[in-house]
């Protein structure tokens, strides 16, 4: 039997993202100031740490210290991060213009699978868009029709984490804590390259209603 | 328009049409004579929006709508139209209040009466419209302004209703009751109506409206995040389609990495079988058992049992070679039989020159010589050298070993 402790532990250990959607339990644990420093001790004998994102809504292990050998992890890991940013925003893009309440997609944001092929099936900018998210290397689709195009995106999605299926046989998902993490990627990507991407998206609107 | 919705306006313009009687005497008198009418009926307009008991204690009025209704309809003269500016509504409930009490201190008790009725309608009227617009306001943030479907839209839709608060509790704080409570000055009923009751009501709004702002202002934020969000992510494309060579720099090549790209690897594997523990022999015999169900291979058995071939080769003998030290002890053995002399052991290793240690060999010679057979036992004898261990008693220090002929 292991504790709760342990379970949390080897969660972080295992490279997971604990977040109020994906895992309640642990991520009760983990707002508990105390089971933290608990946790702390084991954490750093294998130079980790605990980290959040989100606002402390997500937690992730990082390394305590950094030296050449985790640089080198790190650095492949940001390529890999950086080569999936814009499958990643064109799709989050699809799902919230083609969902009726045009909102973004957040943690817990329900995502309707049928409902989403329903509408995109009958908008053609929109069979388009998927088509292209689908071959990006990200996702992998060599699909020709939406169905499987659409069920591979899904099913890549759920593996790398961003999203979760609480029902195996409903075709319902949830976004997780890891898509709050994207966003923040993108938010400090925004401030420390100065690209003021909000200006530039709303300059573009502004055009956009001039032509 | 749908056919239930049809259906329900259908029923309560019957309802108006079957008690228009009742309707108009409440209309003219402002209040049911609830002893003229059946409970059921009564009941069924309180139902459909007809009438309503503005609280327990009063009599049945009629609803502001239908009112306004037939003042609309039947431009009455005695118009009762009151606008949602409560400043003139309170000027005229004043006003009203100062008829019935001139009515009252003249002795005028019909005229009292009659005035008293117009006030009391003007109260409930104005709590009533009060406890609307509130309920309105609720009303569209409950559903988070969904009859509009942009963000934008419900951040405008959002700035327009907080407008409205601000304009209601502006118009609220037209209510003086210290000036009204003069005004009320010692009349029980006057007092009932201008005090207690609007008091109620306006600290109810005054509640709810606060409530009210502040879900607005909660709603407000989450849109301009929805908003901010969607920016950044439209804003994130359109900078990658203009510069389609950007990259980010490596942050993780920073002296300090940032903790948004500190993810540690994983580096937890799974627990491998322990055969020694005893306590999971169980458990381990278990999933062999299940293994061996999955890859059956019974019916493979039946066919390599007619395939079987039985070898007949020569078996292959097993080499028993000996140890070198055995091969010794061997030889020290013969050389005792040989020439029927009593020989000490670490004199034959001496002279042979051996390079085992000396104490292993004495040992091996003690091993042998136990391990011989009773019979061959009897024709040695083995004489042990030694002295008694000086500080522990009774045990005794072999140095030497003697065997002989018996």
């Amino acid at each position: 039997m292991m504790t709760e402790q342990g379970r949390v532990l080897s969660l972080l250990l295992s490279g997971h993202f604990i977040c109020e959607v994906s895992d309640e339990d642990a991520w009760r644990f983990l707002k508990d100031r105390d089971n933290q420093v608990a946790l702390e001790p084991h954490l750093s004998i294998l130079n980790r740490v605990l980290s959040t994102s989100a606002e402390g809504e997500v937690f992730f292990a990082g390394y305590m210290t950094v030296t050449d050998g985790e640089r080198k992890v790190l650095a492949q890991q940001f390529q890999e991060t950086a080569s999936h940013l814009v499958p990643l925003v064109e799709w989050l893009l699809l799902v919230q213009q083609a969902s009726e309440s045009d909102r973004p997609v957040t943690m817990g944001s329900a995502i309707r699978l049928n409902e989403l092929q329903g509408v995109i099936e009958d908008t053609p900018a929109y069979r388009e868009q998927l088509e292209k998210i689908s071959r990006f290397r990200l996702f992998g689709s060599t699909s020709v029709n939406l169905d499987g195009q659409l069920k591979q995106v899904f099913k890549r999605l759920v593996d790398i984490g961003y999203l979760i299926k609480p029902n195996p046989e409903k075709q319902i998902y949830l976004a997780t804590g890891k898509v709050e993490h994207l966003y923040e990627t993108i938010r400090f990507i925004d401030e420390t390259e100065s690209l003021s991407l909000a200006a530039q998206a709303e300059a573009s609107i502004s055009q956009g209603s001039l032509i | 328009m749908s056919q239930p919705l049809i259906q329900a306006g259908t029923k309560l313009l019957n309802a108006l049409s079957r008690h228009s009687d009742l309707i108009m005497q409440a209309y003219i008198n402002g209040v049911v004579d609830e002893k003229e009418y059946s409970k059921k009926v009564l009941d069924q307009l309180v139902q459909l929006g007809v009438l309503w008991r503005p609280d327990p204690q009063s009599r049945l009025r009629l609803k502001n709508a239908v009112r306004t209704l037939l003042e609309g309809s039947l431009q009455d003269e005695r118009s009762r139209n009151i606008d949602a500016n409560i400043g003139a509504s309170i000027a005229s409930l004043k006003t009203l209040a100062e008829h019935y009490k001139e009515a009252l201190h003249y002795q005028r008790y019909a005229e009292s009466q009659a005035h008293m009725s117009d006030l009391t309608e003007h109260v409930y009227q104005l709590t009533e419209s009060l406890g609307n617009s509130v309920r309105l306001l609720f009303g569209r943030i409950n559903n988070e302004f969904g009859y509009v479907s942009s963000v934008e839209a419900k951040i405008r839709e959002n700035e327009l209703a907080q407008e409205q608060v601000s304009e209601l509790l502006n118009q609220l704080e037209f209510f003086r009751f210290d000036e009204l409570s003069e005004v009320a000055g010692s009349n029980r009923e006057l007092r009932h109506l201008l005090v207690v009751s609007l008091q109620q009501s306006f600290a109810k709004a005054i509640q709810e409206l606060s409530i009210v702002q502040a879900k607005l202002l909660d709603l407000l934020g989450r849109f301009r995040e929805f908003q901010g969000r969607t920016r950044l992510l439209k804003g994130y494309l359109l900078h990658v389609e203009q510069q389609p060579d950007f990259v980010p720099s490596n942050y993780t090549s920073m002296t300090k990495v940032p903790a948004l790209f500190n993810q540690a690897q994983p580096c937890i594997g799974n627990a491998h079988a322990d055969l020694n523990r005893i306590e999971h022999e169980e458990i381990l015999q278990d999933i062999v058992n299940s293994l061996t169900d999955i890859h059956s291979r019974t019916p493979q058995t039946e066919k390599t049992k007619a395939a079987t071939e039985i070898s007949v080769d020569e078996q292959s003998s097993v080499d028993l070679t000996k140890d070198p030290i055995r091969q010794a002890v061997e030889a020290y053995f013969c050389e005792v039989i040989d020439h029927g002399q009593p020989l000490s052991a670490l004199d034959y290793f001496e002279r042979e020159s051996l390079d085992f240690d000396p104490e292993v060999w004495i040992y091996q010679i003690i091993g042998d010589y136990q391990a011989l057979d009773d019979n061959d036992k009897q024709y040695f004898a083995i004489d042990t050298n030694g002295q008694p261990h000086p500080v522990f008693n009774g045990n005794f220090l072999i140095n030497d070993l003697t065997l002989g002929l018996r």
